[in-house]
């Protein structure tokens, strides 16, 4: 297993949830999120809700066989570009590798990264 | 080799002033250099150089003899002295030695002599000093003050550095790559590692980068152009990060070229392509098959003036699965293009044209009489003198399956067209916007007989409509959730106030009731009769619909008062669902309704306040947009100052 993004902050109260989580693509690659920057995805944050009693909410890992990790690396960017910016209005774009543009924007799709679905508040 | 070099150029003219303004290092180095390169010519061409260097009064003997002395001593020194300050230690050496430059200072090339590495550790040395010492300096802060990471801290103390010690015009530099000397100019192109090249390099340097892509300029943060680049992204209704989806098709729309099909994406996102292309006028001949493949059902065209009309046919071709078919600005869709599409069996049930006015009613005709019964959409725009009352009466005999039609802009279109449409009793959206002003009587018949099952009312710029249109809406319909009535100049308000009052229709989402006001410019602010929806007619309007109202219109209803707004927004009153208000013209709109607006609209995305003249400085809640505040400002969102 590949470990890319390794976070710090993995060893906190065991009782409540970690600050961090898991994304795994279909070829490995496990990403370590900021939980907060990962739930901008509606998806994500449903499969992560700890109502809910799926796997994915009580490991806070989340596998996502059709994505590679190119293209989930790209997404995990985007997380935390968004994490980053999130308060302010004057944003510069995130620049999308071109040859990844068509899956990124599927996966984009899957994960609900459309402006209707994203809520700005 | 390096003899060809020495003997290649004539003698440069070196003397001690000219080290001097290149400071310690370098003339200690060059001095090493010379040590080093020199035996070595001796020792392979002797007697060309011989020559040579005494043509020039120069002893080679000396020479080898002052080297092999300049040797010894750097391995004396070696351990203990700093090489940098050999220069300064032996102040005679140097005259010596600048003699031995005129001859070959054209060939420092970095030699492998152990003098001059070691000096060349100490200028690195050097540099990183000068570095921390930029990093310290004053300009060093005031740049690092406009850009705010601190990664491009090393960058800007290099880029200090490199602008500091590199060579004015007009002085001697050698060159990165050959090592050769000569004069910059300030056209002296740079290096790859940052050192300046002479002209035949620079021309190689400049052949090899052309076919690269230039390096971008790194997108400016705040400054200039900022703002306006904000408050138009305002008016398009996003502010903050744009969604990844958004950023996924922006570039896309930017490599077209490079796209060769757009795979199997799901439709939405393909309408939401084929919008950015047209919106950068991309869409073209060469394009279009992006759009068209055997598979597709569903082709929005939004601007088609690129294609002519074989690129229509070719649609018609390749696409013979088309069940909805929408094309914007169609010129080119003509006879030959319907003649086209009747000879195939494609069956559409939705047909969009705009613009198409080459297309003959006769050709309409025919397509309705072929393909009306599966068609249960047909939306037609500008298309002047050619879709009329004719066309229109055919639609009920044609066309048994019609839910939504739409007519703008045409001409041919009369009261006769409009009562026609009355016989359509499948019709479930119906807007028309025609260029004949529609009388009333008209209207109220279409509604009467249509009414009942409609979802969807739009009649727009209807300035002759009056309240009897609204009394027939009462009466008749049933099951609408959009209704927009647009420019009526005789409407009043008791008519909307008896409109919405025990109206049993369910709360409309959608209502736009724009410009309906009175229009008198002798006495712009009376208004005797209550023509348009003043504030009995709003209040009416929201307590029936309020709690459902996704978007409310109510632009430059003038009369609607302050004491109705307050009334309307005040108390414990909440409109959960209302996304988008326009209350541009509404003179009596202050801070404070604003303000109350925010409060009771939890929901709310958007605001519009165009000429609220009343409206001054009001705090916006985050991830809200006011658009038209009336001052240079523009929206100040809480919290920012």
């Amino acid at each position: 297993m590949k470990r890319l993004y390794s976070a710090s902050g993995d060893d906190a109260d065991p009782s409540a949830p970690s600050k961090y989580v898991t994304l795994v693509s279909g070829d490995g690659f496990e990403f370590v999120v900021l939980r907060e920057a990962a739930k901008i995805s509606p998806i994500i944050k449903g499969m992560l809700d700890p109502r809910s009693q799926f796997a994915e909410a009580k490991d806070a890992r989340c596998v996502f066989q059709e994505m590679s990790g190119l293209v989930l690396d790209k997404v995990v960017e985007y997380f935390h570009y968004w994490y980053r910016y999130k308060d302010s209005e004057d944003v510069p774009d995130m620049d999308i590798p071109v040859e990844l543009c068509l899956e990124l924007l599927a996966a984009a799709d899957y994960l609900g990264l459309d402006q209707a679905n994203m809520s700005t508040k | 080799m390096l003899v060809f070099h020495t003997l290649a150029y004539p003698p440069l003219c070196c003397n001690a002033d000219q080290y001097d303004c290149l400071g310690p290092v370098d003339a200690s180095m060059i001095k090493a250099r010379m040590g080093g390169q020199v035996v070595i010519l001796l020792g392979r061409n002797q007697s060309a150089l011989t020559d040579f260097l005494a043509s020039h009064n120069i002893s080679a003997a000396q020479i080898r003899a002052d080297a092999d002395r300049r040797r010894q001593q750097a391995v004396e020194n070696g351990e203990t002295e700093e090489t940098t300050e050999a220069g300064e230690v032996e102040p005679t050496e140097e005259n010596e030695v600048s003699e031995t430059v005129e001859v070959s200072v054209t060939a420092v090339e970095a030699s492998a002599a152990g003098r001059g590495t070691r000096s060349r550790n100490a200028a690195a040395e050097k540099k990183a000093k000068a570095l921390d010492k930029i990093k310290a300096s004053k300009a060093f802060k005031k740049r690092k003050k406009n850009a705010d990471d601190d990664e491009y801290d090393d960058e800007i103390a290099q880029a200090i550095f490199e602008e500091r010690s590199a060579p004015l015009p007009g002085q001697m530099e050698n060159c990165e790559i050959c090592g050769k000397r000569f004069t910059v100019t300030p056209y002296s192109v740079a290096g790859p590692d940052g050192g300046l090249l002479c002209a035949p390099c620079g021309r190689e340097i400049a052949k090899d980068r052309e076919g690269q892509p230039k390096k971008k300029p790194r997108k400016q943060t705040g400054g200039v152009g900022s703002r306006r680049t904000l408050q138009s992204r305002m008016l398009d209704g996003d502010v903050g990060t744009k969604s990844l989806a958004t950023l996924c098709v922006q570039t896309l729309a930017k490599n077209v070229d490079l796209a060769e099909s757009l795979g199997d994406l799901p439709e939405h996102l393909i309408d939401k392509i084929a919008r950015i292309f047209s919106k950068r006028r991309l869409l073209k001949p060469d394009t279009l098959p992006l759009f068209t493949q055997p598979t597709t059902e569903v082709l929005h065209i939004y601007d088609g003036a690129k294609l002519g009309h074989q690129d229509f046919i070719s649609i018609f071709q390749v696409a013979s699965n088309l069940k909805k078919f929408k094309v914007r600005c169609a010129v080119q869709f003509k006879d030959e293009v319907m003649d086209y599409l009747l000879s195939r069996d494609i069956l559409l049930e939705s047909f969009y044209l705009h613009g198409a006015n080459l297309l003959s009613e006769d050709k309409w005709h025919e397509f309705l009489a072929a393909k009306g019964k599966s068609l249960k959409e047909l939306q037609v725009y500008f298309t002047d003198r050619h879709f009329g009352d004719e066309t229109l009466g055919l639609l009920k005999e044609y066309c048994p399956n019609l839910s939504r039609l739409k007519v703008c802009h045409n001409q041919k279109v009369t009261d006769v067209g409009v009562i026609a449409i009355g016989n359509l009793p499948s019709l479930r959206h119906l807007s028309l916007e025609l260029q004949q002003d529609s009388s009333a009587e008209a209207l109220r018949t279409c509604i009467t007989q249509v009414g009942k099952d409609l979802r969807t009312l739009s009649f727009k710029i209807v300035p002759d409509a009056d309240d009897s249109v609204l009394e027939a809406i009462h009466n008749t319909c049933r099951s609408l959730a959009k209704l927009r009535i647009t420019e009526s100049e005789t409407m009043t308000d008791k008519g909307f106030a008896k409109l919405f009052a025990d109206w049993e229709n369910p709360p409309l989402d959608f209502v736009d009731l724009q410009k309906c006001r009175q229009l008198d410019a002798a006495h712009p602010r009376a208004n005797p009769d209550g023509i348009g929806l003043c504030s009995e007619g709003f209040k009416a309007l929201m307590k029936h619909s309020g709690h459902a109202l996704r978007t409310l219109n109510v632009h430059a209803c003038r009369h609607i008062s302050r004491e109705a707004f307050e009334e309307v927004f005040g108390g414990t009153k909440e409109y959960p669902e209302l996304r988008r208000l326009e209350i541009s013209f509404c003179e009596e709109v202050t801070d404070f309704i604003l303000g109350s607006i925010f409060r009771t609209c939890p929901n709310i995305k958007e605001v519009n306040v165009f000429g609220c003249m009343k409206v001054k400085d009001v705090r916006v809640p985050r991830g809200v947009i006011l658009v038209g505040v009336p001052n240079a400002q523009g929206m100040i969102t809480e919290g920012t100052d």
